[in-house]
C-alpha cells in the first residue's frame, strides 16, 4: 500500500488533481480497459461526486482550507487501481492526502506555526512512502523560491531521518500550457532544466537519485490529439485564476497516474492516463 | 453553515422565496415548509394578493429551508438558513436602533458559506414596453447602491467561500424563453458550463458593475463571484443559482 503525501503551492491544482483521478473522465476509453480506478473510502467518493458536479460543469473546486484545528481534520484519499498488463494484473492501492498550499509556502520563513509543524511531521512520518511535490510556476523569481522552500523541505526530511527512503515525484502541473505541453514526454531535460533549473539542482544535490523523479502532468489536458490547445481557460477569481474546464466533454487528464505509481511501487509505468 | 439570502428593498426576495417552493420543480426541490405554507407565511391569509413588502418595523425573518437539489451525481440535500430582512435593515439608523437584532445577522452571515444576493433592475436596461422604468434607480443610482454592498461584503463577509448576485424582474427586461433556453441546466447534454453562463449575463447585464465585483473578487480569499438573472416567471433561471450553490454546499 502506498502511503503518499502532495504539497505544492496554492493554486497548483493538487485537490483537482485527486479529484481528476478519483472520477476518471476518459474511463469509458479505450485505453481505460487497461487500467480501473475505485474510490474506496467516502472521501474519494465524495471528491469523485465534486469533479461531477463542480469540475464536469465549469466551475472550480473550493481552495483547501487552514482553519481546521488538527490535521486529522484533513480528508484522506484511498484508492485501488488495477492495471491490466499483458499476461497479469496489478493491484496497488494507493493511500493520498493533499496538504494545504500555506504549509509549503511556510516552508519558505521555516515552519513556525504549530499546524505546520504538524503537517511535516505527518508527511515524514515512517509510514509514507512517497512524496508528490506539485509546482505549476516558472515566471521570474519563481525558481528561486521554489529552491528555497525545497532546500529546505531537504533539511526536514534529513532531519527525520528518512533521506534514504523517502522518495520525491516532483511533478510540473498544467502541462496543458503551450509552453510546457512540448516538453511533457522528457520533463526532467524539457521543463525542469529549461524553467526550473535551481530548483533541480538543490533537488538532485539533496536526494538520492534513486528517490528523486521528475514528471508532467496536466489535470485538464488539452482539447485532442491534434489540437493541443489548452482545454482550460482561467476565470475571474481571487487574484484572477481560477481555472475551469475549456470543453468538459474532451477532458482527458495526462500523466496523473506514473508519479503516484512510481511513489508506490518504485517502478515505472509503460502507460498513463 | 448555510446560505443567507439578502437583497435590496423591493427586489423580489419574497416572491423568489415563495416560487421556489412551487411544486412545479425542475432541479430544485424545497422539502418543507410546503408551497402553501411559505405562501401563508409570507404573503398573509390573503392569499389573492401577492407578496406585500417586508415591513420596516418587521424584525428581520428568518425562516429555515430542506432543499433537495438534483445534480448530475444524484439528488442532494441542502439545508438552507434562509434569511430574508427588510429593505431598511441596511439603513445604518436602522442598524443603530435594532443594535442586538444587527448583530445577530453579522454573526449568522459571518458563519455563512455562501450568499444569495437579489438586486432590481436600473433604468440603464432595455425594457419591455409598458413597463413603468421610474419605478427602478437610474443605472448611476444602482451602481451607487451597489458600492454599498461592495463594502459589505468586504467588511463583513470576508470568510464567505461564494457569492451569487441575482439580477432579478429578468420577465421585465429580456426575452425570458430565449435567455432561459440559453441559460438552461443540463447537466447531461451540452449546455453552458458555470463559466460561460457567468460570462454570457455578466457581459450582457451586469457591465456597470463589472469593476466592482472584480473589487469583491480581490478582496475575499478564494471567492468567485457569479452573475445570474431571475425571475418568478421562470422556472429554469429561478433554480440557477441554488443549482450553483447546491453544487458546493452538498456536505
Amino acid at each position: 500500500m502506498g502511503n503518499i503525501r502532495i504539497i505544492g503551492p496554492r493554486n497548483s491544482g493538487k485537490t483537482t488533481y485527486l479529484a481528476a483521478l478519483a472520477y476518471q473522465p476518459n474511463k469509458d476509453k479505450r485505453k481505460h480497459k487497461y487500467l480501473q480506478v475505485q474510490a474506496l473510502n467516502d472521501d474519494t467518493r465524495l471528491l469523485a461526486d465534486k469533479a461531477e458536479s463542480i469540475i464536469l460543469q465549469g466551475a472550480s473546486l473550493e481552495p483547501s482550507i487552514t482553519h481546521f484545528r488538527t490535521i486529522y481534520d484533513m480528508p484522506v484519499y484511498s484508492f485501488n487501481i488495477e492495471i491490466k498488463h499483458f499476461l497479469r494484473k496489478e493491484n496497488i492501492m494507493l493511500v493520498v492526502r493533499d496538504y494545504p498550499g500555506e504549509i509549503f509556502d511556510d516552508l519558505e520563513n521555516g515552519t513556525s506555526n504549530k499546524l505546520s509543524k504538524e503537517f511535516i511531521d505527518e508527511c515524514l512520518a515512517q509510514d509514507v512512502s512517497g512524496c508528490l511535490i506539485l509546482l505549476s510556476e516558472w515566471k521570474h523569481g519563481t525558481d528561486k523560491s521554489y529552491s528555497r522552500i525545497l532546500d529546505q523541505f531537504i533539511q526536514l526530511i534529513n532531519r527525520a531521518d528518512r533521506g534514504k527512503d523517502l522518495r520525491l515525484a516532483v511533478v510540473m502541473g498544467k502541462c496543458e500550457r503551450g509552453e510546457l505541453w512540448p516538453g511533457r514526454l522528457d520533463p526532467e531535460i524539457d521543463l525542469f532544466d529549461i524553467h526550473l533549473p535551481e530548483t533541480k539542482s538543490i533537488l538532485k544535490r539533496g536526494i538520492l537519485h534513486t528517490n528523486l523523479h521528475f514528471y508532467a502532468s496536466s489535470t485538464f489536458g488539452v482539447l485532442g490529439r491534434n489540437d493541443p490547445r489548452p482545454n482550460r481557460i482561467e476565470e475571474w477569481g481571487t487574484d484572477g485564476r481560477n481555472s475551469v474546464l475549456r470543453e468538459p466533454e474532451r477532458w482527458r487528464p495526462y500523466g496523473l497516474l506514473s508519479p503516484l505509481y512510481w511513489l508506490s511501487t518504485g517502478k515505472k509505468m509503460g502507460f498513463d492516463i | 453553515m448555510g446560505v443567507v439570502y439578502i437583497g435590496d428593498r423591493s427586489a423580489g426576495k419574497t416572491h423568489l422565496a415563495m416560487e421556489l417552493a412551487n411544486p412545479k420543480s425542475e432541479h430544485v426541490e424545497v422539502l418543507s415548509p410546503d408551497y402553501e405554507q411559505l405562501k401563508r407565511i409570507l404573503v398573509g391569509d390573503d392569499i389573492t394578493q401577492g407578496p406585500k413588502p417586508t415591513e420596516a418595523k418587521a424584525s428581520v425573518y428568518e425562516c429555515r429551508l430542506d432543499i433537495q437539489v438534483r445534480l448530475p451525481t444524484g439528488k442532494k440535500p441542502v439545508i438552507v438558513d434562509w434569511i430574508d430582512t427588510p429593505g431598511e435593515v441596511w439603513r445604518s439608523n436602522w442598524q443603530m436602533n435594532n443594535l442586538d437584532e444587527w448583530n445577530r445577522f453579522l454573526k449568522t452571515i459571518r458563519q455563512s458559506e455562501g450568499i444569495l444576493l437579489i438586486i432590481p433592475p436600473h433604468r440603464g436596461l432595455n425594457f419591455q414596453s409598458g413597463v413603468d422604468v421610474e419605478q427602478f434607480m437610474s443605472q448611476q443610482q444602482w451602481c451607487n447602491r451597489f458600492d454599498r454592498w461592495v463594502e459589505f461584503f468586504r467588511q463583513d463577509c470576508s470568510k464567505t467561500r461564494h457569492i451569487v448576485i441575482c439580477l432579478n424582474k429578468a420577465d421585465l427586461f429580456c426575452n425570458l424563453e430565449e435567455e432561459a433556453a440559453r441559460l438552461v441546466y443540463n447537466p447531461y447534454g451540452s449546455g453552458m458550463t458555470w463559466q460561460q453562463r457567468h460570462t454570457y449575463v455578466l457581459q450582457r447585464y451586469f457591465r456597470p458593475i463589472q469593476p466592482q465585483l472584480e473589487k469583491i473578487n480581490q478582496s475575499i480569499s478564494g471567492l468567485a463571484v457569479r452573475c445570474c438573472i431571475t425571475s418568478v416567471y421562470n422556472r429554469s433561471l429561478l433554480e440557477i443559482p441554488w443549482i450553483y450553490l447546491g453544487s458546493f454546499l452538498t456536505n
